[in-house]
């Protein structure tokens, strides 16, 4: 997974207390982020899995592997809410 | 979206649509309604009555019989059953009102969209005055709002069922509507510093409880009156709900259906 991850550009937000309330405009749904989600919301924008992944590991001194499927367990999370996910790559 | 005071409208207006304009102002907000259908004159100038305004600087609503041409300028629009409003920044069309209830539905989204960037709303709530103090009991249909204000003394009663929230002077401030439910009224044209906002929970007890940041967030998001599926409108939105909770306490308020619950609000 080399692409960039994004924010559903579609989406307004504002932290409250460390921790993110999204709504999605077009159905008037409200997203609350727990303070782990808050914080991929806020670092993983325009990164790339392997970027976080090692961002992560160094930090946190946990296993790539673990850090890895953690960080992809997120994405899948927020990515089936339509809320982040990893942008197409442009096609040259 | 920044609206402006100023002549002129979506469209070129037509000879035929100039009218004398019923001025009126609502939350501030001044209006001139451009209507020439008698049968929704007279009811228009009797349901808004309170609210009347002598000002030629309102912002020009002009109601047509049906669906005309679509300007470029237009800023948002709304369908609502056979009534649709097209909001450009100089002016307003209703399109195919056929009563006054459509007229007054149109009105509530209009002023959802005008008074968004002036840090104000309407909230399905009901605004009771007592002390000098606005108090705003607010909740979805069945909540309560309409029992709160029929315990309330007469002339209290700001709105039994839309609730005008606005910034201004430095404070936040309820104004009166021309919107209501169950208690039909014509309303009162006044405003009065908000002292504390309450979700109503019917229950066996009188009890208040304080709610966080967050939760008065989400208590309030689901009874905001929003239109727009515009991103910038819903950050204006996010952003003027958080100031007014920052400022503003936000409680659940559970309660009979009985006045006792003044008690422990004035605890």
């Amino acid at each position: 997974m080399s692409g960039q991850i994004i924010r559903n550009p579609k989406l307004a937000w504002r932290e409250v207390d460390g921790e993110m309330v999204i709504i999605s405009p077009e159905d008037s749904q409200v997203h609350e982020l727990n303070e782990t989600a808050s914080l991929f919301w806020k670092h993983a924008e325009g990164k790339t899995m392997d970027e976080l992944v090692e961002r992560i590991s160094a930090e946190y001194e946990v296993a790539r592997e673990t850090a890895r499927a953690d960080l992809e367990e997120l994405l899948a999370a927020l990515g089936e809410k339509q809320l982040m996910f990893v942008a197409p790559e442009e096609k040259g | 979206m920044h609206l402006e005071k100023t002549a002129g409208f979506v469209h070129p207006v037509d000879a035929w649509d100039r009218c004398v304009p019923l001025q009126i102002s609502i939350g501030s907000v001044p209006l001139s309604l451009f209507i020439r259908e008698e049968a929704l004159l007279g009811p228009a100038v009797r349901r808004y009555r309170e609210f009347a305004y002598t000002s030629e600087d309102g912002f020009p609503i002009v109601l047509k019989k049906s669906e005309t041409r679509t300007g470029t300028n237009v800023e948002f629009s709304y369908l609502l059953d056979d009534a649709k409003i097209v909001l450009g920044s100089q002016g307003a069309e209703f399109q195919g009102v056929r009563h006054e209830y459509a007229l007054d539905s149109l009105l509530r989204i209009l002023l959802t969209m005008v008074l968004l960037p002036q840090r104000g709303f309407l909230l399905h709530g009901a605004t009771v005055v007592r002390d000098g103090r606005a108090y705003i009991f607010f909740g979805r249909s069945g909540a309560g709002k309409s029992t709160v204000a029929s315990l309330s003394p007469k002339g209290s009663v700001l709105t039994d069922e839309i609730s005008l929230i606005r910034y201004s002077n430095g404070c936040w401030q309820a104004h009166g509507t021309p919107f209501w439910g169950e208690f039909r009224a014509a309303g009162q044209n006044r405003l009065v510093p908000v002292a504390g906002l309450y979700l109503l929970k019917q229950a066996s007890e009188e009890r208040v409880e304080i709610l966080s940041i967050k939760q008065s967030l989400r208590a309030l998001l689901p009874c905001v009156l929003f239109f727009t599926s515009e991103k910038r409108a819903h950050e204006t939105l996010l952003r003027t709900l958080l100031k007014l909770i920052k400022e503003i306490p936000c409680h659940r308020l559970h309660f009979r259906r009985n006045a006792e619950f003044w008690k422990v609000i004035a605890a």
